[in-house]
């Protein structure tokens, strides 16, 4: 089996689940890290919006508690991210991804906006049903292999079959990548710049983290 | 020829670009992946999990979670690393003299032990899997606080 990853930097034991951190996983998990933190210590953008055709232009107010919860499902976003980053265990890894899911959902929840709301239900939707062949995924694995340990199954010990890596990919894929990033993209009209960057940036990192385990297993 | 795809192109992004559709798109692709996934079947499976399953007594009143072991004594659980759960497999240390006393004179306790605190179950999840149960929770407790956000801003 290919390691992309690279050999492990550490190991962390949780029972049977392992958090194992290769340069690959490392790399992504700091990148989580310090866009977490930047939205720790950031303040919020104020959008302001330009009239076509004239001079006018007009500022959004958000308030105060908006941000607040905003700021705190980033943290949170952030937190799902950085444990799918080193996750060394299948069902875990899809736990931690379906949490970054409603995190996303959770972000732009409080934006009183009807498209954004609108386009962050239908979000929501996809992102309900897409735990369906994420969880399905990781129960094939676990039913056709016996494991679920991500280092186990690179060792080799048993084949996995294609439609679970298959079926880990779309629901991962559903939770906000191409090609259902349309919802996404508008609820980035949220305003609010370095939370509503989370949405985008966990769903990159948690796709890059998936094609390195689908490559892996 | 060119603008033929050009305009195949053109129309799939904007049916893509359209949030509405985002719905019917997924369902689109769920159904290709199950049929692909019915037309791969049989796949085997994986039978040694967690605990044998040759030595199985039906008659036991700890059906069908009985494995044998002394109560304070090890019994055999199929750990993936067990060296990092050395309390696996205390299983039956775990019944209260109720669930035991249950379990000698009735039959059938095996279908209600995961009811019971600290149920044979359970132990094994906490023992080798208990990660999985904090961030089940930690779902759980995101969406129950998005809920009650939108909930409480309602009735401000």
């Amino acid at each position: 089996m290919p390691e992309i990853g690279g050999s492990d930097l550490f190991v962390l034991e949780f029972g049977d689940i392992l958090h194992y951190y290769t340069p690959y996983t490392t790399t992504l998990f700091v990148l989580a890290l310090i866009f977490t933190a930047l939205a720790i210590l950031s303040r919020p953008e104020g959008q302001v919006d330009i009239a076509f055709g004239g001079d006018a232009y007009y500022a959004k107010e958000t308030a105060v508690s908006e941000m607040r919860f905003r700021r705190f499902m980033t943290i949170a976003c952030g937190l799902a991210t950085m444990g799918a980053m080193g996750s060394g265990d299948i069902f875990n890894f899809t736990l931690f991804a379906s949490l970054v899911g409603i995190t996303n959902v959770g972000i732009v929840a409080a934006v009183k906006s009807r498209h954004v709301l609108d386009a962050a239900y239908e979000y929501g939707i996809v992102a309900m049903v897409a735990t369906l062949p994420l969880f399905g995924g990781a129960a094939l694995i676990l039913a056709t292999t016996g494991t679920l340990s991500i280092p186990a199954l690179a060792a080799g010990a048993s084949a996995v079959p294609l439609i679970g890596k298959a079926l880990l990919a779309l629901g991962v894929i559903g939770e906000g990548m191409a090609p259902f990033y349309a919802a996404k993209a508008e609820m980035f009209r949220a305003p609010g710049a370095p939370y509503v960057i989370m949405c985008s940036l966990s769903s990159l990192l948690i796709f890059l983290r998936v094609v390195e385990i689908a490559i892996t297993i | 020829m060119e603008g033929c795809i050009v305009l195949i192109i053109t129309r799939i992004s904007r049916f893509v670009s359209n949030f509405q559709n985002l719905v019917a798109l997924f369902a689109g692709a769920c159904i290709i992946i199950s049929l692909a996934g019915i037309l791969s079947l049989p796949l085997g499976f994986e039978e040694q999990q967690l605990y044998p399953k040759t030595d199985l007594d039906p008659a036991s009143g700890l059906y069908p979670y009985d494995r044998g072991g002394v109560p304070f004594g090890t019994t055999e659980v199929v750990a993936q690393y067990p060296e990092n759960s050395p309390y696996a497999g205390y299983v039956t240390a775990y019944l209260t003299p109720l669930s035991q006393y249950l379990a000698d004179h009735t039959h059938y306790l095996g279908t209600t032990i995961v009811a019971h605190p600290g149920g044979i179950v359970d132990e094994i999840l906490y023992n080798t899997r208990g990660l999985d149960t904090v961030v089940e929770t930690s779902i759980l407790f995101a969406a129950f606080a998005i809920a009650s956000y939108l909930f409480r801003r309602e009735a401000e």
